[in-house]
């Protein structure tokens, strides 16, 4: 229990010189990994019972090679494309939107070191620094943000890419 | 001729000398008798005079013994008081002395006194619980024990006391009375003021500062720039409460944390110090949010209406992309199958357009935003180096608002670049999805139909 507050005041602590900027940071992150772990839901558990689905009633049909066919047949994998990547530009964005954000905690970081500066001159770096670390925290947060979110998109973007391939490839012409 | 005329006036001369002769000699005679009466009387008023003459000597001789017997006198008293000067500074001395071992340790007590109600004086004057009208003199007899060169009395010193006491004791309360308090204008009404200790004065929910910069007239004024308003609220519901605990935000440092609010800018001063760049930036995100909340609704509307036309692909709806190309179907259900694809592509390429139409704004807008923030960035660099060229850079504070400038236009670039990239995502992944249902979907719908109709 002691350790689980000692965790909490640490973070706390942390996030009180990183200025209000990390909140953003926080929320665009949590954002983006509960629309991950919902992609990664619908990759793994979803998708494989509609895949069955699909595939039987592929299978079931009489006619396959007339030209009909051919356009359901796209209609169905574009369908089933367009489930599979979902959301993957939302996510995508909001990952490139992390070093942004914490660009913007650089900038108001700086803002409040020129204040600082600007009130009671360059002669306490000590009055500077709080400033100094609000410039640099959110920015480390952010970037740690968008590299955690980085390599998972792009994991599910591969995924979904394969899973769509796998799908054309279940639906022969037969 | 000439010498003839000399010769006659000479002649003249003579004969008139001779004449005058004859009547001066009478004259002469009065006048040596006149002169021989006169030195008789003279001599006479001669003896007179020396006469009265020793008589006045022999008595200015008098008169000058009587100041040099008078000289002397004074010489000698002069000599006396003299002494008597030495013999009573060597009394004062002495006495001096004797009373120096007369007060012994009273002597300390007395610089103490002095030091200590001088140190009081700085501290109560300058005290908040002076702006209590109750409390409004405290300081004369401070001043007076701090000043005076004799031995304090009892009953001063029991005052001293009890000015330290009173310090003491209010400085451990919380205090509620009317007092007048002069306004930034200079306009004075009276108030009611909650005073917390020796720290802080409220009135209505807003903090006061006691000014003690004219010490003769000290005055209790408004902040010039309130904190922040969930301060403000704490202080109010603190000034509205009437008993227990209420929690207030304080302090500690008797005003000079609540002065630093002054230097503080507000949102709205740093949205200026953006300047024209940040004005730009304001224009180009209210347009890309204009845009983008145009295209969210449009694109929502259009998705609605083609999910009804998807439940019903029998009749097609003009009303939306998806029922029109249904509708070419319709028209040309007898046409043969490469005919048909034909004119379904055709009505696809008309549709398009009009859906994709501005998400591209929208980017276009996200990217720009940062872009002029950097404009803006540069505009207030080349401002501080003009100012560094002008008065060097001995003065923080002459760049500072140029900087200012700088940073602001970077924060606002990034401020609306965020939320337009965020929403142009939303927004092309809705128009993306739309036109694939069109592009590679709308003729497995039709298929489907047809077969459904042909069954």
């Amino acid at each position: 229990m002691l350790f689980l507050i000692d965790i909490w005041e640490t973070v706390r602590g942390f996030i009180s010189t990183g200025g209000d900027v990390l909140y953003i940071v926080f929320a665009v992150l949590a954002i983006m990994w509960f629309l991950m772990i919902e992609r990664y839901w619908f990759l793994l558990i979803e998708f494989p019972k509609y895949r069955k689905e699909l595939i039987a009633r592929w299978d079931a049909r009489p006619d396959t090679t007339s030209w009909y066919a051919h356009k359901i047949r796209d209609f169905w994998i574009s369908e089933a494309s367009e489930m599979l990547k979902a959301r993957l530009l939302l996510i995508k964005t909001l990952v490139a939107l992390c070093p942004l954000i914490g660009l913007f905690g650089t900038v108001t970081g700086m803002i409040s070191v020129f204040d600082s500066m600007a009130t009671s001159g360059t002669g306490n770096p000590r009055l500077m620094a709080s400033g100094i670390s609000m410039a640099t925290i959110p920015t480390m947060a952010g970037m740690v943000a968008a590299l955690s979110g980085v390599f998972f998109s792009s994991r599910i973007e591969a995924r979904a890419k394969t899973e769509v391939e796998k799908l054309v490839d279940s639906l022969p012409h037969h | 001729m000439k010498q003839f005329k000399t010769l006659l006036t000479v002649s003249a001369l003579a004969l008139t000398s001779v004449s005058f002769t004859a009547s001066a000699n009478a004259e002469l005679d009065k006048l040596l008798e006149q002169v021989k009466k006169d030195r008789v009387s003279e001599v006479k008023i001669n003896a007179k005079r020396e006469a009265e003459f020793k008589a006045a000597r022999d008595q200015k001789q008098a008169l000058l013994n009587k100041a040099k017997a008078e000289y002397k006198a004074e010489e000698a008293r002069q000599k006396r008081l003299q002494q008597a000067f030495i013999d009573n500074n060597k009394k004062i001395t002495e006495k001096e002395v004797e009373l120096d071992d007369a007060k012994g340790t009273l002597g300390e007590m007395f610089g103490v006194v002095r030091q200590s109600s001088g140190e009081a004086l700085g501290r109560i004057s300058t005290s908040i619980v002076s702006s209590q009208p109750k409390y409004a003199n405290r300081t004369e007899l401070l001043s007076k024990l701090a000043e005076a060169k004799e031995l304090p009395t009892v009953s001063e010193l029991e005052e001293l006391w009890f000015a330290l006491q009173t310090e003491m004791t209010e400085s451990g309360k919380v205090v509620t009375y009317d007092a007048p308090v002069v306004a930034l204008d200079g306009s004075e009404t009276t108030e009611t003021i909650t005073r917390i200790g020796v720290f802080n004065l409220l009135s209505n929910g807003e903090y006061l500062v006691y000014n003690t910069e004219n010490a003769a007239d000290p005055k209790i004024q408004p902040l010039a720039r309130q904190p922040e308003a969930h301060i403000l609220a704490d202080a109010s519901a603190y000034q509205g409460q009437s008993s227990g605990y209420g929690s207030v935000y304080l302090d500690p440092a008797r005003g000079a944390i609540l002065n630093i609010f002054k230097q503080k800018a507000t949102l709205e001063e740093r949205y200026h110090q953006g300047g024209v760049p940040g004005y730009v930036i304001t224009g180009v995100l209210a347009l890309g949010a204009l845009i983008a909340l145009w295209k969210l609704l449009t694109l929502f509307l259009i998705g609605a209406k083609m999910k009804g036309q998807l439940k019903n692909t029998a009749t097609p709806n003009t009303n939306n992309p998806l029922g029109r190309i249904l509708k070419v179907y319709a028209d040309n259900k007898d046409a043969d199958v490469e005919n048909l694809e034909l004119k379904l592509d055709e009505a696809i390429l008309r549709e398009t357009p009009s859906i994709e139409r501005g998400i591209n704004v929208i980017k276009i807008l996200a990217a720009i935003a940062p872009l002029l923030g950097l404009l803006g960035t540069v505009v207030g660099m080349i401002g501080t180096f003009q100012s560094i060229t002008l008065f060097g850079t001995g003065d923080p504070k002459i760049m500072a608002g140029n900087i200012s400038m700088a940073l602001v236009t970077t924060a606002q670039g990034l401020i609306a670049a965020l939320p337009l990239i965020f929403i142009h995502a939303i927004v092309a992944a809705r128009g993306k999805s739309i036109t694939h249902i069109l592009e590679e979907q709308s003729a497995g719908i039709v298929a489907a139909h047809a077969e459904k109709e042909q069954a």
